[in-house]
């Protein structure tokens, strides 16, 4: 796809067209606060939610909570995301697999994942272990639909060409069935770990200890709207930074596929 | 055929139907009283227990105030999350009365902007219990250190055990708290997530079975380590409708001042005893205490000094982030009337800010068995 | 699909092909779990674990009876999709609203746009207790953070839907003289209409999510997420996984339905 080339101008000015509302919002909150219109208990100032924020940048809180964060979710993710594409594969490669296997994987994956929150801290109790194997198991079952479909999803064409260039099955599959299905793979990836991120927060806000979850859960128990703002901010600062960055490696790892025949 | 009506019967009729416009007017817009009660009984049952909110909900105390008055309904609500649920029902405008809400929660609430009044105590002195694994190999709370502990987060059950854990050299740095309510905190306890958390009188149960070990509690110390709950109306309720405030105080102070008689002390624990934990419970942790000691509505230099203490901790510990005005919150006026309509204000003993006694009450002659 | 299975077996080399009748496959679809049932159901016969820690099958349906019987398990199953339905119809159709708004004025998507996809990124759950901060944590917080759930995977599907109408209609529209009106009614909805019933299907899914969240983290009340709860505070694992099982049925017909509902309008349309 060719970059098109806009002229700065217009650029800058999407720029600030995107920038425009919450600017409003954004004075608006001040103002309302300022006039002292606006219940505490309802919208804190912005100002005390920068303070919040800065007050746990300070004292350290705040990077240690989601450092623990971000570890348990790349834990969980790489569980799943691993067990994913093992389970993925065999469904979508395998018929016999998928007659066995799929009705009892979909008949689990119906259940919201965080309806298996309270059975696995009767089964694990609250620590680590419980949180990892469900952001394990949020991340395994897009990843395994994704997978599975891609898989299927490969061309009868291409499958033809393995045959008749006589590749054997290992062969057809690392080198055509499975590059075919890439796409389908990393948006499986992708929305594995949007889930795992998801199901991160939520679990944190079930019983925690320490993590953002757990820092938003403290701010609601002792009613400090700011933190709790000041948290989901920083939440919603790091997810993109996450997506971002995942979204950039996809980028390159798909590059090759624009030049493929 | 038309029907002549005399004239005086139609004078008759006209002047009824206005009196009955009038009446209907005084009270024209049916009033729902909304109460909120932080906490629930066994299995989640919509019951109170250990204070004087739950001598009144469970003795009707309320409801009979109220019973000829057809416009006004009571409403309760018990909630599961506590106090830190009970505020947020009240910031959403959901609740007129915070009944026996906890010191830290109703503090934190304060700080936090919403404006309620506090019309009168509900409970003081209140003791707390450490429970732990029978197998756990902790005797005392100095060998919690290193050990995993539940809190509930922003209920007067955590103000009360940072206090005692504070007091006895532990803390975040030397022991680790987990945030559960209630149940998970049990839950986690017998699973092994945790070692050790702490509860109220639904623990001596679970003693009794073996589930638990209780090797602390604070009852020596219930004077400076208790915990406090008290009755707070909204300021939006009691501008609107004074009379009616006056009222459920009235209601209060009169379960108070069953709840508080010696002479009464089976029939308080029956009452208690509909949360579903068992009898014999409520008469463990009353042990050689009288009934008044914990059920006093009195606001007495004693528990205002409580809250000013409890609101500067809650300062220091960094839980809210700005002083609260402690001073201005009292509104005694109704509880004043209404002792002294009942003749009650010599009932109660009251206290200085140091804990000493300062005045005798009646109460402290009521026996059991007398009637 | 089925050429690539035929392609699939002959470069194995096999020559039975699988079943094919829906009969057959879903029977041998049964197996494994069947399996595991017997499995299950023979370790708590030989007292492998006490009966409190792991119910055997059998206790579990057991369980389920008497539940439906005592009265509130339908209560809970009601109020359950009360909250899902009241959250879907009042989210997906603002997110309906908004999505159009994005898709059909380029202003709006520059102004908007930004905020709504810097809104995505905060994770759903998050909102949890600034909502229950806001509408307390009865039915108001519920049902809001239901709605909450819904807007966002509605509005996308919606506004990316939008975009995508060929250039082709749009002029054809100008060519034809269409109102604003006249261009949403004829061409936009209809056009976008695949794309839409996705983003419905997948505020379904999320409906389903948020009801559950909703139910375990604000106050009690009637619902599946409260049966799970009860289980877990009076220890109950069969009543946990009753109130699982049925969540994971309810799920799959609301898929279904979803799907049917789907494969119909799209045919009416002519777009399937």
């Amino acid at each position: 796809m060719k970059r098109v080339n806009t002229p700065l101008s217009a650029r800058l000015r999407r720029l600030a067209q995107g920038l425009a509302v919450p600017a409003v919002l954004l004075a608006l909150w001040a103002g309302l606060a300022a006039a002292n219109r606006l219940p505490e208990q309802i919208l804190p100032a912005p100002a005390a939610v920068w303070a919040a924020l800065l007050d746990s940048a300070a004292s350290g809180d705040l990077w240690s909570n989601t450092l623990i964060s971000l570890e348990r979710v790349f834990e969980g993710f790489a569980l799943g995301a691993l067990g994913g594409l093992v389970l993925g594969a065999l469904l979508g490669l395998s018929e016999r697999c998928r007659i066995f296997l799929d009705p009892l994987f979909m008949f689990l994956a119906q259940v919201p994942t965080l309806g298996w929150i309270p059975l696995l801290i009767l089964a694990l109790g609250v620590d680590e272990s419980m949180k990892v194997t469900i952001i394990a198991w949020a991340s395994f079952i897009p990843v395994v639909l994704n997978v599975h479909q891609g898989i299927r999803d490969v061309p009868g064409s291409l499958r033809e060409l393995a045959r008749v260039l006589t590749f054997d099955r290992w062969y057809s599959v690392t080198r055509v069935v499975l590059p075919a299905a890439v796409p389908s793979i990393f948006t499986g990836l992708r929305e594995g770990l949007a889930n795992a991120w998801q199901t991160m927060v939520a679990a944190e806000l079930f019983a925690s200890s320490e993590g953002l979850g757990y820092l938003i859960s403290m701010g609601r128990q002792l009613f400090q709207l700011d933190l709790v703002l000041a948290m989901v901010l920083v939440l919603g600062l790091v997810g993109l930074l996450v997506n971002g960055a995942l979204g950039l490696a996809e980028q390159r790892l798909l590059r090759w596929q624009e030049h493929a025949p | 055929m038309t029907f002549q009506v005399p004239r005086i019967l139609l004078g008759l009729m006209m002047a009824a139907g206005l009196a009955a416009a009038a009446a209907g007017a005084a009270v024209a817009e049916p009033v729902t009283i909304r109460f909120g009660y932080p906490g629930v009984g066994a299995d989640n049952r919509l019951f109170a227990h250990g204070d004087i909110v739950a001598v009144a909900h469970a003795g009707h105390f309320i409801e009979d105030e109220f019973s000829g008055d057809p416009d006004v309904k009571i409403e309760w609500t018990f909630f599961r999350g506590a106090g830190p649920s009970l505020n947020e029902s009240l910031a959403a405008g959901h609740l007129d009365f915070a009944a026996g809400l906890g010191d830290l929660p109703a503090i934190v609430g304060r700080a936090n902007g919403l404006r309620t009044y506090f019309l009168m105590g509900d409970k003081v002195r209140d003791t707390i219990y450490l429970a732990v694994r029978p197998d756990s190999g902790i005797n005392r709370l100095e060998d919690l250190v290193g050990h995993r502990l539940s809190q509930f987060k922003g209920t007067n059950m955590q103000l009360a055990a940072d206090r005692v854990l504070a007091a006895h050299g532990l803390s975040e740095r030397n022991a680790k708290f987990i945030n559960l309510d209630v149940g998970g905190s049990l839950a986690a306890l017998n699973s092994g997530s945790i070692d050790g958390t702490f509860g109220s009188i639904e623990l001596l149960q679970l003693r009794d079975r073996g589930i638990v070990k209780i090797p602390y509690s604070t009852k020596a110390e219930a004077a400076t380590f208790g915990r406090h709950q008290s009755i707070l109306v909204t300021e939006a309720f009691e501008k609107a409708h004074p009379e009616l405030v006056q009222r459920v105080v009235n209601a209060f102070v009169k379960a108070a001042r069953f709840g508080a008689d010696e002479a009464n002390r089976k029939a308080v624990f029956d009452f208690w005893a509909k949360t579903g934990f068992p009898v014999e419970s409520f008469a463990e942790d009353f042990e050689n205490e009288r009934l008044a000691n914990r059920l006093t509505p009195v606001i007495d230099d004693y528990l205002v000094g409580r809250y000013r203490d409890l609101a500067a901790r809650v300062r220091e510990y960094g839980m809210i982030r700005k002083d609260v005005d402690i001073e201005s919150w009292f509104k005694p006026s109704y509880l004043d009337a209404a002792l002294k309509a009942q003749h009650l204000e010599h009932f109660w003993p009251r206290y200085d800010a140091d804990g000493k006694k300062v005045a005798d009450g009646d109460v402290e002659t009521t026996k059991l068995g007398a009637k | 699909m089925s050429e690539a299975t035929i392609a699939g077996s002959a470069v194995q080399g096999r020559a039975h092909v699988f079943p094919r009748a829906p009969l057959n496959r879903f029977l041998l679809g049964l197996v494994v779990p069947g399996l595991l049932l017997c499995l299950w159901q023979i370790a708590c016969w030989a007292r492998l674990a006490p009966d409190y820690i792991l119910p055997s099958p059998l206790s579990v349906a057991e369980r389920f009876r008497t539940e439906l019987h005592g009265g509130t398990f339908a209560e809970a199953v009601g109020a359950s999709l009360s909250r899902v339905l009241e959250g879907f119809l009042s989210g997906s159709s603002a997110g309906l609203a908004f999505g159009l708004l994005l898709g059909l004025s380029r202003t709006a998507e520059n102004l908007f746009g930004p905020l709504f996809l810097a809104y995505r990124q905060i994770a759903l759950f998050a909102w949890v207790p600034l909502l229950s901060m806001w509408f307390g944590g009865g039915e108001a917080g519920k049902i809001a953070f239901v709605s909450l759930s819904c807007f966002a995977p509605t509005a996308v599907n919606t506004w990316r839907a939008i975009k995508a109408i060929p250039a082709k209609l749009r002029e054809l529209a100008a060519v034809l003289t269409f109102g604003p009106l006249d261009y949403v009614t004829l061409i936009a909805l209809p056009g976008a209409l695949a794309g839409i019933i996705t983003g419905l299907r997948a505020s379904l899914i999320y409906a389903w999510i948020a009801t559950v969240g909703a139910e375990l983290f604000l106050d009690i009340a009637p619902g599946l997420g409260g049966l799970l709860n009860e289980g877990r505070d009076k220890f109950e694992i069969d009543l946990m996984l009753v109130a699982l099982a049925v969540l994971s049925v309810l799920g799959f017909i609301c898929a279904r339905s979803a799907a049917f509902v789907e494969k119909r309008l799209l045919l009416r349309w002519r777009l399937g």
